[in-house]
């Protein structure tokens, strides 16, 4: 799991174009959205994009991601339940 | 009052307004399977119109087998039979055609666009591909040679920016006759990019319903014909307004502020009560977004007077920046035939949301409020009227002088782009390309020079917009078969985005509009700019002239023999009247 977890970090700092920030720099369980990360919604549909492309998961709409994508920790909980790549 | 003498209109429901006519009142849908377009995406109903691209060019006449734009050639149709609508003989007089379009030949572009890289018979494709070139085709293949021609791109509000502009000019005296709207063909551009935003409803469209679950995306175009001070009209326009919401890219404030202060304005122009309004023809897309925003907007013009209110986009498909024009002439049938059209397809009452009618007929409608709203919050309100209120049109023309220059910012390399970091944080200009950094950074410069927070009105000129994003995008749906898509590439691929991201910036809520006229969109723009000036419209204007090139558009430029173009250039000025 900590791999995994390493591993979309640093996926999310590439594709979020997050330049200034490492995969240290963000908490496992800090919350991504909002008062966390500070990202917005097109970050959201960046994020299903790289779910989708990385790990064959599929999903619908935003509202869904929404659980999903409250901090790294829970991104990589259903991806490793969910991937099928 | 701006008269519109004729129309014409080609989209899902008809080729022609009589058949659009017939398919408004009998309820039926023009949404359906995908038959033309081509792509991946076909489980998503569109809003196709129903003729093949050389059943158009039948119709226009057109025997070269050479590529024509679908979206150039549909306008064309639609230009020819709104002139023959409105039987007025264009010779000797000063015409105008304005063109509202979001991607215009892309759909030449996108089938091309491997060939073009190699092909040297294709070479004239990419080197004249803006959207100036898809309304030169329009004016040309409609047998409109003199006529002096326009093009604005604010995304799905650009044909009803366009009309808002042909009345403009007529006010001003530019012109006599101006032929006003917009076209915008299915691309697999536009639907790819819409898909990114998860806003594409897989099933017919349900706008206002509390199970609504977006867009569908349709084509099609509409102009009409406008005129000053006639007595044989169709409908009078008696007020508009465009607004910016200055709130998100691509989403609505929570209360519509945007489009609340263009029907306000609207309503003011026209010297009416909100209790005068009996139709309103809502923007309406069917997504979750628009719809509670355009309710809360609508709620806060009409309180508990709601009048008739109704989508179209069930029937038509959300036909993007073409939908303004669509949507005028359908007011104008409302009007012309004493009915309110359905809002097909809605069941359940959304919490906080207006009920839409499910269509009158008898129903006598003297005033007609069309909603229009783009990306980046550019949200445009028309009023048309049955007759004439009396007063003859405002002179507009004023003794105004003309504007003077406060400030002025240019920027030509992308190495001066880190000095952005002096107005922007990098967290916010992370995902920017470097046109949109160009842009903000010369803005900003150009407003701290002139002391100014907030500008009146914001005012863009573009030729190709965003050319790296859109290049990249259009890479991307090739290289990846139309999957794993960027949004942040599809937003900022919309010529307007700029102009949208520099009024967030400044809390800009004022006019907003983006000429996207090849090398004469910066004219245009100063040209609208000493029109607001004059008449008293706006004391500061920003005025962006923002263009990039890419290592693909400059190795065209090459082959073409033409010199290469530089990375960025943005121009920024800040004008203000000079009684300030």
């Amino acid at each position: 799991m900590d791999e995994l977890i390493h591993t979309l970090k640093t996926q999310i700092i590439e594709v979020l174009c997050l330049e200034e920030i490492t995969p240290e720099d963000i908490q496992d369980d800090a919350p991504l959205f909002g008062k966390g990360l500070g990202l917005d919604s097109i970050d959201a549909l960046e994020l299903i994009v790289l779910l989708d492309k990385n790990y064959g998961i599929k999903l619908k709409n935003p509202a869904e991601a929404k659980g999903i994508f409250a901090s790294v920790k829970t991104i990589a909980e259903y991806v490793a339940q969910h991937r099928t790549k | 009052m701006i008269a519109v003498t004729g129309f014409g209109i080609v989209c899902a429901i008809g080729n022609n307004a009589d058949e659009v006519l017939c398919s408004l009142q009998q309820g039926r849908s023009g949404v359906g399977p995908m038959r033309y377009l081509e792509s991946k995406h076909s489980h998503l109903p569109v809003g196709e119109v129903k003729l093949s691209n050389d059943e158009m060019k039948e119709l226009l006449g057109i025997s070269d087998s050479a590529p024509v734009s679908r979206t150039a050639m549909m306008g064309a149709i639609a230009i020819r039979q709104a002139v023959q609508d409105a039987g007025v003989a264009l010779e000797g007089k000063r015409v105008a055609l304005v063109s509202g379009t979001t991607v215009g030949c892309m759909d030449v572009t996108e089938q091309y666009y491997q060939e073009m890289k190699t092909n040297d018979a294709l070479l004239s494709l990419p080197m004249n591909n803006d959207c100036g070139k898809s309304t030169h085709d329009m004016a040309s293949m409609a047998g409109l040679n003199e006529v002096e021609t326009c093009t604005v791109s604010t995304a799905c509000s650009s044909a009803l920016n366009a009309v808002i502009l042909g009345a403009e000019m007529l006010k001003n005296d530019e012109a006599d006759i101006v032929i006003a709207g917009g076209a915008e063909a299915l691309t697999r551009f536009h639907l790819n990019g819409f898909n990114t935003l998860m806003i594409l409803d897989p099933e017919p469209c349900r706008p206002f319903d509390e199970k609504r679950a977006g867009l569908n995306l349709g084509e099609g175009t509409a102009f009409l014909i406008l005129q000053k001070d006639c007595t044989q009209a169709k409908a009078y326009i008696s007020g508009y307004a465009n607004r910016c919401d200055a709130f998100h890219q691509t989403a609505s404030s929570d209360n519509g502020d945007g489009a609340f202060l263009a029907m306000r304005d609207a309503l003011a122009m026209a010297q009416l009560d909100p209790a005068d309004i009996q139709y309103v023809n809502a923007h309406g897309t069917g997504t979750p977004d628009n719809d509670i925003s355009e309710s809360r907007a609508l709620f806060r013009i009409f309180g508990n007077q709601m009048p008739e209110v109704s989508s179209t986009k069930p029937f038509t498909g959300h036909t993007t920046s073409a939908s303004g024009s669509i949507e005028a002439v359908i007011s104008i049938l409302a009007i012309q035939h004493d009915f309110t059209p359905c809002n097909l397809g809605w069941k359940n009452q959304m919490p906080e949301g207006i009920t839409p009618t499910l269509g009158r007929s008898g129903i006598q409608l003297s005033h007609v409020l069309c909603n229009s709203f783009g990306f980046g919050g550019n949200d445009s309100a028309l009023i048309l009227s049955k007759s004439q209120s009396g007063s003859p049109t405002p002179q507009s023309v004023s003794a105004g002088s003309s504007s003077i220059t406060l400030s002025r910012c240019e920027i030509h390399s992308t190495e001066e782009l880190a000095a952005l970091k002096e107005f922007v944080s990098p967290m916010e200009s992370r995902r920017m390309g470097k046109l949109m950094k160009a842009a903000i950074l010369c803005s900003c410069r150009a407003l701290k020079a002139a002391n100014i927070e907030t500008p009146d009105a914001i005012i863009t000129a573009t030729s190709r917009g965003m050319l790296e994003c859109s290049q990249q995008f259009l890479d991307d749906i090739i290289d990846n078969d139309e999957e794993f898509l960027k949004p942040t590439l599809f937003m900022q691929s919309t010529h307007n985005t700029l102009s949208s991201a520099i009024a967030i910036r400044t809390n800009c809520h004022g006019y907003n509009i983006t000429y996207a006229h090849g090398d004469d969109s910066l004219d245009w723009a100063m040209r609208d700019a000493e029109r607001l000036i004059r008449n008293g419209c706006a004391k500061t204007i920003l005025v962006g002239c923002f263009d990039e090139s890419t290592p693909l558009s400059n190795e065209f430029c090459q082959r073409a023999g033409k010199p290469a173009e530089p990375e960025v250039s943005a121009m920024a000025i800040v004008l203000a009247a000079p009684n300030i």
